[in-house]
């Protein structure tokens, strides 16, 4: 084949051209460490990481929905727990005042530290987190509680009341994070305290019997709360499970987008450097091009 | 034999070498014009002494009477020019292609953080929220705001489509009027060198020009070039008029055939001009092509067949009818139909619940013109909806007025399956779009790779025919140089022989 300076020229700039287009790739590749940049790099590639670009922002949005759930239940279980103690001390003056030597200053004692336990588990009832009101269903921002002006205690009957709260912690799966404010802090608790209350303030003496039902019906309301926490606690295991099984879907998950698409450092970098290698070897016989033609050895 | 005959026969041998030292000399100064072929001078005998005759001299043998020049011709290789063409076609059409399609790959923007698929994973996460909060102002205002991001990206592609769809008619218009010229181009060089031929000339500066511009026709479309004989004295070896045909991809004529330049008829050459048409009736493809009429006939099937830049436009433009094969108001009609059903979905939903002051959901997604059908272009948050981001209907209709399930299935609107999607959800539909594009950018890509690479090899033996070697003229000159100074002692020699008969002859014993 007959070869022409012309032609020299041509091919040992086509080939530069190539293998600036070459390094550009690598570098871009090591710059934005990732194997491809837009669809037709590798469409499969692009199809899938599209994907698991979902998934990823889905997994991590149900972990901060979970932390939320966690918020909710925390604060649930911080509430029944003082609701407890204060039922534990309620049913220790029940039993106290239900021996029938206590006087009537004793009985008057009791009854006004059983009213200020009474106003501790309406303030309980009440517990407010972050302006939401946790134990009053879906209708958070209402009191459930309220005293009015005589003193008398007033469960606030909302529609939403019973209602679930939802939050989604995993695609199709709800966790209703309340719990029914009527199987613990319900109206039948606040009635019987306040029985309770009339009883030892009333100044007949023969109020054993009503001491007793009221021991009773206390106790009863005292098991409401701890079954309503065991239940609690039961939904706080399964959401140790869930948010377990989220962590590691959020690392897999993450793991399989990087591994779709993301580079293999050391291999763009031996890539760039052989590239480099070519290209001023590209470079340095494109300097031998221009070569002394017959023109230089003629006189 | 006449006494002069040496000198008349050096001097002969001076022009014709100084002739070629000439040609040798244009070669060199050619050496980087585009298309230019070397030429080669073809020495040629003149006749010998002496001719048969019924009074020829006796002697033996006939006698040279010396050189000269018989045709300066170029070097080159018509079968070669027809594969450049053709390949010359192929590489353009395929980079006209990947290069529609690479722009398209910008605009969409994917993979990345924010595109399309990146700003409904937004809007996903802030229902979401929502649904956590539905008394929280802020979260409804953020769902509000990252909807409103979600249309105003619908609106940027589409118009950023659009506005692309609007330089690539103008590239047909360019290209169009590029062709035109290139016709009355070479017809002009055509009437030149029916000029120049009928003198037994090789118009071969003239023929270089005519095949440039015919190279640079087939950057636009498949050609065929044929050539007819310019006039009857012309001689054996010249090109003559060309005659241009459109021809398909695999390198057939139509039938009838399609004469750009049509110089059948020596005497009557006539240049068909391409005559562009736009759809003006308001259907679904207004604006798009509609005819490209050459002699009154329409051309436009025949174009889309062949291949080259012109063809790789009209795809990438749309053409009436073209269909699938409509690169750009494809994907705008698919944004058009994923924006439609994506806010009718969702409309559905919101207007299944309630909003934050206990009234039913209104339509989410509207049109910012009032028409009635939603598009990638038009659609937008309906605006009391961002002013007053309490209107969202976060709530199932059944649930308390602080209850956030209808935002849970607002969120859950994405990955649901849609009718009019295929009966798949929008995320999964985005996805297959992105996947169809990448699929055709790639195959554009590296048709548009080998389709160079077979272009540029042929060019390589094109080249090698046809290009000015410097080494080579170099030697040549020398050689001529040569020839010359050998001429020109001859005609020396003569030039004594002579003296010594007229000066120093017959003066013996003076």
């Amino acid at each position: 084949m007959r070869i022409t300076q012309t032609m020299l020229q041509n091919n040992m700039l086509k080939n530069l051209y190539s293998s600036q287009a070459q390094m550009n790739k690598y570098i871009t590749q090591i710059n934005t460490g990732k194997k491809i940049s837009r669809p037709s790099d590798d469409p499969v590639i692009v199809m899938k990481g599209m994907g698991y670009r979902t998934e990823v922002t889905e997994v991590e949005q149900y972990r901060r929905n979970t932390s939320e759930i966690w918020n909710w239940m925390d604060h649930t279980d911080d509430a029944l727990d003082k609701a407890t103690k204060a039922m534990q001390r309620i049913e220790e003056l029940a039993v106290q005042a239900a021996n029938d030597t206590n006087d009537k200053d004793e009985r008057e004692a009791i009854a006004k530290e059983v009213e200020q336990l009474q106003r501790q588990l309406v303030e309980i009832a009440n517990t407010n987190v972050n302006g939401k009101y946790i134990f009053n269903g879906t209708d958070t921002n209402v009191k459930p509680v309220e005293v009015d002006a005589e003193g008398n205690i007033v469960v606030t009957d909302t529609d939403g009341r019973n209602q679930d709260v939802n939050i989604e912690v995993s695609k199709g799966i709800t966790f209703d994070v309340n719990m029914d404010p009527d199987k613990m802090f319900n109206k039948e608790l606040f009635t019987n305290m306040s029985d309770f209350i009339s009883a030892l303030k009333s100044d007949d003496p023969n109020q054993q019997d009503e001491m007793n039902r009221a021991l009773e019906n206390l106790r009863k309301g005292m098991t409401d709360i701890v079954n309503t926490r065991a239940e609690l606690g039961a939904k706080m295991n399964r959401l140790e499970l869930i948010e377990d099984r989220l962590s590691h879907q959020e690392i897999i998950a993450k793991d399989t987008m990087m591994k779709n698409e993301g580079v293999d450092f050391e291999e763009a970098v031996m890539n760039l450097l052989t590239q480099e290698v070519i290209h001023r070897a590209a470079l340095s016989a494109g300097s031998k091009i221009i070569q002394p033609s017959l023109v230089d050895f003629l006189r | 034999m006449s006494t002069f005959q040496g000198l008349e026969l050096a001097k002969k041998a001076l022009y014709a070498q100084q002739g070629a030292l000439y040609t040798t000399g244009h070669n060199i100064a050619n050496v980087n014009t585009t298309g230019y072929s070397r030429q080669r001078v073809n020495f040629e005998t003149t006749s010998p002494f002496p001719m048969p005759s019924r009074v020829m001299p006796t002697i033996a043998g006939q006698i040279g009477t010396g050189v000269e020049i018989g045709t300066v011709e170029r070097v080159r290789d018509q079968f070669l020019d027809k594969q450049f063409r053709a390949e010359n076609s192929r590489a353009n059409y395929w980079s006209t292609k990947s290069e529609a399609l690479s722009r398209m790959e910008e605009v969409l923007n994917e993979p990345s953080e924010d595109g399309l698929s990146a700003q409904m994973d937004l809007l996903w996460q802030a229902l979401q929220d929502l649904a956590d909060h539905p008394d929280n102002d802020g979260a409804r205002s953020v769902a509000a705001q990252r909807a409103l991001a979600l249309t105003e990206t619908f609106n940027h592609l589409s118009k950023s489509l659009q506005a692309i769809q609007g330089d690539l008619k103008e590239q047909i218009d360019v290209s169009t009027k590029n062709i035109n010229s290139l016709l009355s181009q070479i017809n002009g060089l055509n009437e030149q060198i029916q000029k120049i031929e009928p003198h037994g000339m090789l118009a071969n500066d003239l023929y270089d020009e005519r095949d440039r511009l015919m190279d640079q026709l087939s950057n636009y479309m498949n050609i065929k070039v044929d050539y007819t004989k310019s006039s009857d004295s012309s001689l054996q070896i010249a090109d003559g008029l060309a005659s241009i045909q459109l021809i398909d991809r695999s390198g057939q004529s139509f039938d009838p055939p399609i004469y750009l330049i049509d110089a059948r008829d020596r005497d009557n050459v006539i240049v068909n001009e391409f005559e562009l048409a736009y759809n003006d009736a308001d259907n679904a493809e207004k604006g798009l092509v509609s005819t490209i009429t050459v002699d009154g006939v329409d051309v436009l099937q025949n174009i889309l067949s062949s291949e080259g830049t012109l063809s790789g436009l009209l795809e990438s433009y749309g053409v009436v009818g073209g269909g699938e094969n409509n690169l750009y108001p494809n994907m705008l009609n698919e944004l058009n139909k994923m924006a439609k059903q994506f806010a009718e979905a969702f409309n559905t939903q919101h207007q299944a619940g309630i909003d934050a002051n206990g009234e039913p959901g209104k339509a989410f997604f509207v049109t910012k013109d009032g028409s009635t059908d939603i598009t990638a272009e038009n659609i937008t948050v309906l605006g009391e909806i961002v002013k007053d981001p309490t209107l969202i209907a976060a709530s199932a209709v059944n649930g308390g007025s602080r209850n956030g399930d209808n935002a849970l299935d607002l969120a859950k609107v994405f990955d649901k399956d849609i009718e009019g999607l295929d009966d798949t959800s929008v995320r999964k539909y985005f996805i297959a779009l992105i996947g169809d594009l990448g699929v055709k950018g790639q195959k554009a890509n590296t048709m548009k790779n080998s389709t160079d690479i077979l272009k540029s090899q042929i060019e390589n033996s094109r080249m090698s025919v046809t290009a000015v070697s410097l080494d080579e003229e170099i030697s040549n000159l020398i050689k001529f140089q040569h020839a010359y100074n050998a001429a020109a002692r001859s005609m020396t020699a003569i030039d004594e022989l002579i003296d010594r008969v007229i000066n120093q002859m017959g003066i013996v014993g003076r």
